[in-house]
């Protein structure tokens, strides 16, 4: 599999059976690798395991893209959490944000003599019938129509069938890459499915896209496409055609520092916006999300999956970013159990033991939030935060399913966010959009 | 004045609503207002209209397709996915006569006679393509096998067809990945694959086969 450029995939496979098929192969393949890898072993003792990781991580990319849609999704999720895999994963996992192989073209044109009795070229003006990138359960199209360049993104038939069966077999891989129990992940999947299921619903997407660009209309450098509920429909969206470069593309142009912290700034207001105005934020924010226009301004795609707040949620994480809730350990022990990372059951010394490692673990995550701004760009902040993530996830007492669901997304979201904050090496401004806090509980 | 469209639809709404054929020419031209010599002027039978309007959807599939601005990018592969695609969309509109059509027709080895126009555009449609796809390098000439590429394609088109009579997912949409996958595995395996490189290790084992009595283990 030397091969980099993806070959042009003609079909999903989509009957369960068929898919599981596909995950018994990787299965074996991954089996294969080790038997490779240890049997190397016996002649080069010094062999370290990053071959076979790399081995494997290239066999589940392959595996994984040929199934597409929700499958692919959770490759993406699981790149975001670079803490909890090792580097050859993660670089290979990356991949996926950009690139799966596409479907055939007739298929293409078939969807949308469905949807709107026309073929694509009576629609628009022009239309390239070659996807130019994968968008996870869809695919993305180049169009014009009345000399405007538009996306036209695609959905793969028979999707939204196939998410419940397809994480289902996820599961097992899921189980033993992230070491997690079986009773955490099953929280974890249900959320996941809800948000995935919601983002097979076009509809609903070009709805929410047009709620949240018109809010945010009023942020500094950030720029958003124009939808066309007119031009959509269950399976298809058409906006404007964002021109910009990929964040790994802007990075490789040399970007200045005050270029790289006006991106960041804007990145950090778009999220902070979102999180405590909205109560409702953007949470898919892998790279390919994001475009940096010709202008240098952030251009957000994408709006397939959103999380909402709930209060009972929002106020007591967010109140323990404040120094104020933070100190006060009675009150901080409250909000844990209202978020359930600290269970009615608990004997003092868990409790004890839970109080001071959430604590610390929220202490790091609030770091940006305590001082007016943050760099980024400092490693040593990210060195403390994988550590952290490393040593909890081989702690036994992690093992078992804490913290109320709502946990996954944010999570992902303000990782993930400061994930590509660090990658952008930007210093941000942190106090543009504080945190609504109380500092006491019922 | 009757057309051949107008007796076409006539006699669909007849086979649809009564469930049979006419019993005679007579009555079906009497019920429609025509004298029975006009309607020979078009048809010699009623079959002969049932094979016809099942030759026009291969027809009007075909036109159809052709005015696609993309066609003349498509390869064989697409242009084959594309016929099965537009086809069956073609389809939906009659899908009442299709079924009766279909479910009428006796099992047996042969074509059914309703089903002989139909074939015979729909093959030269595929030898064009076939053709097309030979001469690109997009399929592997095989002796013997690369005349036949056109019947796989003909036995996928009826297996679609009656996957399509029982399809009852919304929009058909189990039809578009029946369309999806089987036509993709067909042109995997009109492309030069691992079967070939199997036969042609075989031609030469034959060819020298004489070696392994030469090699042979212990006869001597």
């Amino acid at each position: 599999m030397n091969d980099n450029t993806p070959k042009e995939q003609n079909s999903i496979p989509t009957s369960k059976v068929q898919r599981s098929a596909k995950f018994v192969k990787t299965g074996f393949k991954i089996g294969g690798n080790y038997i490779k890898h240890y049997s190397k072993k016996l002649f080069n003792p010094e062999m370290d395991k990053s071959e076979l990781n790399e081995d494997n991580a290239s066999d589940i990319y392959e595996s994984l893209s040929e199934l597409k849609g929700s499958a692919l999704k959770v490759a993406q999720m699981l790149s975001m959490d670079k803490n909890l895999l090792p580097q050859a994963y993660t670089d290979k996992f990356s991949q996926s944000q950009y690139n799966a192989p596409p479907l055939s073209g007739p298929l293409i044109v078939q969807t949308f003599k469905k949807y709107f009795g026309k073929t694509p070229d009576k629609i628009y003006d022009k239309f390239n019938v070659r996807s130019s990138n994968a968008a996870s359960i869809g695919q993305v199209h180049q169009a014009e129509l009345n000399g405007k360049k538009l996306a036209v993104k695609i959905q793969y038939p028979g999707v939204g069938d196939s998410i419940s069966s397809d994480l289902k077999l996820v599961k097992p891989f899921a189980f033993r890459m992230l070491g997690m129990s079986e009773k955490e992940l099953d929280i974890y999947m249900r959320e996941v499915e809800e948000r995935l299921l919601e983002e097979t619903d076009y509809e609903l997407e070009v709805r929410r896209s047009i709620e949240f660009s018109t809010a945010c209309a009023g942020l500094d450098n950030v720029v958003f496409p124009k939808y066309y509920p007119e031009l959509s429909s269950k399976r298809i969206i058409t906006m404007d055609w964002l021109e910009g470069k990929h964040l790994r593309e802007f990075l490789q142009t040399n970007p200045s520092q005050q270029l790289r912290n006006t991106i960041g700034q804007a990145l950090w207001n778009f999220y902070n916006f979102q999180q405590h105005e909205l109560r409702a934020v953007h949470a898919d924010p892998h790279p390919g999300n994001f475009m940096i226009t010709s202008e240098n301004k952030l251009g957000v795609i994408d709006f397939g999956c959103i999380k909402e707040m709930p209060e009972d949620f929002y106020y007591p994480f967010f109140s323990l970013t404040s120094t104020g809730l933070m100190d006060n350990k009675e009150e901080t022990i409250k909000a844990f159990r209202q978020l359930e990372m600290i269970h009615p059951n608990d004997t003092p010394a868990q409790i004890e033991f839970y109080y001071s490692m959430y604590r610390q673990m929220i202490g790091l995550f609030a770091k940006p939030y305590i001082t007016d701004h943050f760099d980024f760009g400092q490693t040593a902040f990210f060195d403390e935060l994988y550590g952290f993530g490393e040593k909890v996830s081989k702690m036994p007492e992690f093992k078992q399913a804490r913290g109320v669901k709502h946990f996954i997304y944010v999570n992902r979201t303000n990782f993930g966010l400061y994930n590509i904050l660090h990658e952008l090496k930007a210093q941000v401004r942190t106090d543009t959009f504080k945190p609504h806090v109380v500092e006491q509980f019922a | 004045m009757a057309t051949i469209e107008s007796i076409q639809k006539a006699y669909i709404d007849f086979v649809l609503t009564e469930g049979q054929q006419p019993k005679s020419v007579y009555i079906f031209a009497k019920k429609n207002k025509m004298a029975e010599e006009e309607f020979y002027q078009f048809f010699g039978s009623f079959n002969a209209i049932e094979q016809n309007i099942w030759t026009g959807f291969a027809v009007k599939t075909i036109a159809e397709i052709k005015t696609q601005e993309v066609w003349s990018q498509y390869s064989a592969r697409e242009k084959a996915l594309s016929f099965f695609y537009s086809f069956f969309e073609l389809l939906k509109s009659s899908r009442s006569f299709v079924v009766y059509s279909v479910k009428k027709q006796q099992k047996s080895f042969s074509t059914p006679q309703t089903f002989t126009g139909i074939k015979d555009i729909f093959e030269s449609f595929c030898n064009d393509l076939i053709v097309e796809g030979l001469e690109s390098n997009e399929l592997s000439e095989r002796k013997f096998f690369s005349n036949r590429y056109k019947d796989a394609l003909w036995v996928q088109l009826v297996f679609v067809l009656n996957f399509w009579i029982n399809d009852n997912s919304t929009g058909f949409e189990k039809t578009d990945e029946a369309i999806e996958r089987g036509i993709n595995v067909t042109f995997d395996l009109f492309q030069r694959s691992p079967i070939d490189n199997l036969f042609e290790y075989g031609k030469f084992l034959a060819k020298n086969g004489g070696l392994k009595a030469k090699m042979g283990f212990g006869s001597n």
